[in-house]
């Protein structure tokens, strides 16, 4: 049998997920190779519901049973167990797939409550690419080479006439070009999401090197965010992980089914403690604080100069 | 959640300004890649796929460092 490569692997997923009924949307790396701007991945990354995470066990199971057969294991980094009430709260689920015994490993990211998506914006198209705005705001990493590709899905959502093209240039000439083509309405609306667009419409002439520092230091919120937002799951994942490594003749991952994976790592998950939900106890307004008094002294910038250009809490956590 | 689906976008030509953009920001080498269309693209990721170990998205370029599918 031919073996898969990651780009056929993915078209057969989806295929299973269809067939099961099961809604989903393809996202990071894979959706940048799509939209022509990341050119090598193999690793795929989809957004599936917390509510449908059931079904996607059962899919599993199944294909597991089925000629010839495929393995799905849990992979050995920071996650949770396909489980919605982990999944409904932020926590990704890694897995390892193989399509037939001589498969190659097909690494599989699971999200269900992708960073810096608005439930309600959640979109995809026929294919179930995951649309250019939601790529991009996934995209706000603290990882330097994701930032060009967040202007690259702006540049191409402006050229597609859609003004969230807005909220993700950071060339002031795209910027300013994308502008000029919204309505008012439209500006309106971004400038909201965007605070950082005031200063085009308040401006008729924009020193480049004003621009560029309020670029780097909304740029720099996000990162710190981000930062703050993740550690809140690594730290309590590594916690969990060192306590349930401990037990006599500890192996993960197993290589047991996927159902018999997944009831060992949910009990463990529930038995040492890790956070169904990491963010419950602190209020968001909190981490958007934390960050930018980081983003102060880091940047020495006054409080009201971060101020000027910091997206509301909705829109960096909702 | 719901996720909602939506007609694809056109396939549009994107302007001189956007590949310029990219040549100066990821290379030149990249910006001529993305002028390609969507199969010619996918095909030269799948001759990658198939001739090199190629890194995820967290791994380091160039592939060659990860070891070739026939030279590990």
């Amino acid at each position: 049998m031919p073996v898969s490569t990651p780009l056929e692997f993915l078209k057969i997923f989806a295929g299973q997920l269809q067939q099961a009924e099961i809604p989903f949307a393809i996202t990071s790396g894979m959706a940048c190779v799509h939209y022509g701007l990341q050119q090598i991945t193999k690793d795929s990354d989809w957004i599936i519901p917390a509510e449908d995470l059931g079904r996607l066990r059962e899919l599993f199971t199944r294909l597991e049973g089925d000629l010839p057969p495929w393995r799905i294991s849990y992979r050995q980094i920071c996650g949770a167990p396909l489980e919605a009430e982990f999944m409904a709260h932020g926590w990704t689920s890694h897995l390892s797939v193989w399509d037939s015994a001589g498969s190659v490993e097909h690494k599989v990211d699971i999200f269900s409550k992708p960073p810096r998506v608005r439930s309600e914006e959640l979109q995809m198209d026929a294919e179930g690419w995951a649309s250019r705005h939601i790529v991009a705001q996934m995209k706000r990493t603290d990882r330097d080479k994701d930032w060009p590709i967040v202007h690259g899905l702006g540049q191409q959502l402006s050229e597609h006439q859609r003004p969230e093209g807005l909220l993700h240039l950071a060339e002031l000439n795209a910027l300013l070009a994308a502008w000029k083509a919204a309505t008012q309405q439209e500006r309106e609306q971004m400038t909201a999401r965007r605070p950082l667009l005031r200063m085009l419409a308040d401006r008729s002439e924009i020193d480049p090197l004003y621009f560029e520092r309020r670029i780097l230091l909304e740029r720099l919120i996000w990162e710190r965010v981000n930062e703050q937002r993740h550690t809140r799951y690594t730290r309590p994942w590594r916690r969990f992980y060192r306590s349930w490594r401990q037990e006599l003749d500890w192996e993960w991952p197993s290589s047991e089914a996927f159902t018999a994976q997944h009831q060992r790592l949910l009990g463990a998950a529930r038995g040492y403690g890790l956070p169904p939900d990491p963010l419950a106890d602190t209020p968001k307004e909190a981490l958007v604080e934390t960050a930018v008094a980081a983003v102060c002294q880091v940047a020495a910038a006054a409080k009201q100069e971060v101020a000027e250009v910091l997206p509301p809490v909705y829109e960096l956590l909702p | 959640m719901k996720i909602r689906i939506v007609p694809p976008e056109p396939e549009i030509e994107y302007s001189e300004d956007y590949y310029e953009w990219m040549a100066r920001a990821m290379g030149e080498e990249k910006a001529a890649w993305a002028r390609l269309p969507r199969e010619e693209r996918e095909k030269e990721l799948t001759w990658y796929h198939e001739n090199f170990n190629t890194p995820d998205d967290l791994a380091v370029w160039p592939p060659e460092l990860d070891g070739g599918k026939y030279n590990p």
